[in-house]
């Protein structure tokens, strides 16, 4: 059966936590700087993909602490959301080397 | 009141649509995250901010809330859904050949009345497409039920393929003549359907007892 490809906004998550446990806000921010102002996540949206994320056990809570009496949820990679994200940009790079290479332009790859 | 008052007030009640399993881990959260992305003096949420709530509401309490890992799970809603698409069909159908029921039944009896035809939409097809209704919902509140990983499929699927496999081999046992080809094929289909539901629900043994909403991985 055919894997199902991973969501934006899921992709971009994971991303935003590659590099060390994040809080919402964070990811918020970080997200929109990867995606370059593209993407902006609202907080529905993130906190209904983080407990997607939790039950696929791709992500989960670091650390808690409070800050000016708002509770402030720090949340990391698993080793399976890391392997899953890896996964997902070779793929993604993959098919990106392929149109480049089809258009002919730099960092393609030669395909028949 | 003041705004910072009014506009926490006015997030909660929005956030009240969201599952209570859901709003007892994240609520905390999900209000500092909106609080902290408000401007001065805003006193209601904006409209992009009620659409996002919502629309993530609805997913939380609708979509499936098992890993994805769980295959058996995602399979057997699968299944559900076509049990409800052939259920559909079969609805859309009757009420689709109504007319070409009636045009049947006038043309064996020259003198058929309006009130005969009442007298057959009411005995044939309206208990059919009742039925019908019913199972439609039956097998969505199923493919939903499998997917938040609630235990009772596990008992009402085997029963409802029971039924439907009694009703099958009555038809083709003992009613033969009375129940149509289509019938029986449509029969036929739906309890296949079933039985590789009732299959993948239980091998889903996992899935539908621990991965449910709330259960989520302690701190370390």
């Amino acid at each position: 059966m055919a894997k199902r490809t991973m969501q934006e906004a899921t992709f971009l998550i994971l991303t935003a936590l590659a590099s060390g446990s994040q809080h919402g806000y964070g990811i918020i921010s970080d997200v929109e700087t990867i995606s370059e102002g593209r993407v902006r996540l609202r907080a529905g949206t993130l906190y209904s993909a983080l407990e997607r994320l939790r039950v696929d056990g791709l992500v989960r809570v670091d650390r808690e602490e409070v800050v000016e009496s708002r509770l402030r949820r720090y949340y990391r990679l698993t080793p399976e959301g890391k392997k899953q994200l890896a996964a997902e940009a070779a793929r993604l790079q993959a098919d990106a080397a392929t149109a480049f290479g089809r258009l002919g332009l730099a960092g393609g790859r030669a395909v028949r | 009141m003041t705004d910072t008052e009014a506009l926490e007030r006015a997030y909660r009640r929005w956030l009240r649509y969201y599952p209570k399993a859901f709003r007892a881990e994240y609520e905390a959260e999900v209000l500092g995250l909106l609080m902290d992305g408000a401007r001065a003096g805003q006193r209601r949420p904006a409209p992009v901010e009620y659409l996002d709530l919502v629309r993530s509401a609805a997913c939380v309490r609708l979509c499936p809330r098992v890993a994805r890992s769980e295959r058996s799970v995602f399979a057997a809603i699968k299944a559900m859904w076509v049990g409800t698409a052939l259920e559909f069909v079969t609805v859309i159908t009757l009420v689709a050949t109504m007319g070409t029921v009636r045009a049947n039944d006038a043309s064996q009896d020259p003198g058929f009345s309006a009130d005969q035809w009442h007298a057959t939409v009411a005995a044939r097809i309206d208990p059919n497409v009742i039925g019908g209704l019913v199972a439609i919902g039956f097998w969505l509140c199923l493919a939903w039920s499998i997917g938040r990983g609630h235990r009772w499929p596990k008992v009402a699927l085997p029963v409802f393929f029971a039924l439907n496999l009694y009703g099958l081999l009555d038809g083709v046992l003992h009613d033969a003549a009375a129940t149509s080809r289509p019938d029986l094929a449509v029969a036929f289909v739906l309890c296949l359907v079933e039985l590789v539901g009732v299959v993948l629900v239980f091998r889903a043994k996992v899935a539908t007892s621990t991965s449910r909403v709330g259960d989520y991985p302690s701190l370390p």
